[in-house]
């Protein structure tokens, strides 16, 4: 009877890979990384925003009537936020440095959060800060007046295209510093 | 009779291990791959430029690039006035108008009516990449945007750091 030859199957075989190939990709794309790498990442404050939060703006823009809101960045007070509402007397809000000589800007955060509450069709700020404010600081004031820091703070805003409310983070994107032209 | 020492035979060739070297290109590769730039401008931080950090996400479009340290003004390479003391020196100033820097205004001006700038949308839409130094007063950001928007550069986009 012929006998079964038994199929040996060594599971002790190691191989070594070819890695050759993949170093030499790597060692091309790495070239070519470091060349498109940016180490130090900047951005702009102009935002692109989104369509209805634009509309918005644009729509107040038309509006002769709309509620002006004003930021008046002061180098000892603070930050004083004015409202201007069409046929109401204005209201003056001052939100006080802190203890240690800076602004305040959760504060602050939390007041504009107040006031976007009571006027979401408005997206423009005007900025008015003192000649000795620092640049620093003028940007953080933007930053907080921009967007919502607190996730669960929504507010309204109107989409024309769908015709139905929908909500948004944004509070005062749009800033124009109104006192360039002064001397 | 002595025998002959000989050295044991030996193959020619040898294989280089090159697993740790695949190893550390892997580590380079995933580190520039974070740090690849998807802008297309390129935008070069002056020496001794602080820039201010902000939340914004966007990244920048192509427009005239303005840097003004604490030491200079420059329009992309080109020194345009010397700063002293965080302000810009008397003789820069227009003696009839404080906010007017003179020699910012003559630069961006012969930029808006250069006629190989013509088509530029930067310069027709009057775009300006503003890097300015984070301890600067406003006094010196109200002077360059009240110059920049004289000459017809209204559209002033402010270079922040990524960061809070």
């Amino acid at each position: 009877m012929r006998r079964i030859k038994k199929l040996k199957i060594n599971h002790e075989y190691e191989f070594e890979l070819d890695l050759a190939p993949l170093l030499a990709v790597m060692v091309k794309l790495v070239p070519v990384l470091l060349l498109s790498s940016a180490f130090v990442q900047m951005m702009t404050i102009e935002t692109q925003l989104p369509q209805v939060v634009q509309q918005a703006i644009e729509k107040q823009e038309k509006d002769q009537k709309a509620t002006q809101i004003t930021l008046e960045v002061k180098d000892k007070e603070g930050v004083k936020i004015i409202v201007k509402e069409s046929g109401k007397p204005e209201t003056v809000e001052v939100v006080p440095k802190a203890s240690n000589g800076t602004y305040d800007f959760a504060l602050l955060q939390e007041r504009l959060r107040e006031v976007k509450k009571h006027h979401p069709e408005i997206f423009k700020i005007d900025l008015s800060p003192d000649a000795s404010v620092s640049y620093k600081d003028i940007v953080r004031v933007m930053d907080e007046a921009r967007r919502s820091r607190d996730n669960k703070v929504r507010f309204p805003v109107f989409d024309k295209t769908t015709n139905k409310e929908t909500q948004t983070d944004y509070m005062f994107p749009e800033v124009t510093f109104a006192n360039t032209m002064e001397g | 009779m002595r025998r002959r020492f000989e050295l044991p035979k030996q193959k020619s060739t040898f294989g280089l291990n090159i697993t740790s070297m695949t190893d550390m290109f892997t580590i380079l590769l995933v580190f520039l791959l974070q740090t690849y730039s998807t802008s297309t401008v390129e935008l070069i931080p002056e020496a001794g430029l602080r820039l201010p950090q902000s939340s914004s996400n966007t990244n920048p479009v192509e427009s005239i690039k303005l840097v003004v340290s604490k030491e200079v003004v420059k329009i992309d390479k080109t020194k345009i006035a010397s700063m002293k003391n965080a302000d810009f020196e008397a003789k820069d100033i227009d003696p009839n108008d404080t906010n007017f820097i003179l020699p910012l205004f003559n630069e961006l001006d012969k930029l808006a009516k250069d006629e190989k700038l013509k088509n530029d949308p930067a310069v027709k839409e009057g775009r300006i990449l503003l890097q300015a130094d984070s301890g600067l007063p406003y006094s010196v950001l109200r002077k360059v945007m009240y110059t920049a928007s004289m000459a017809g550069f209204p559209q002033l986009k402010l270079v922040t750091l990524v960061g809070e």
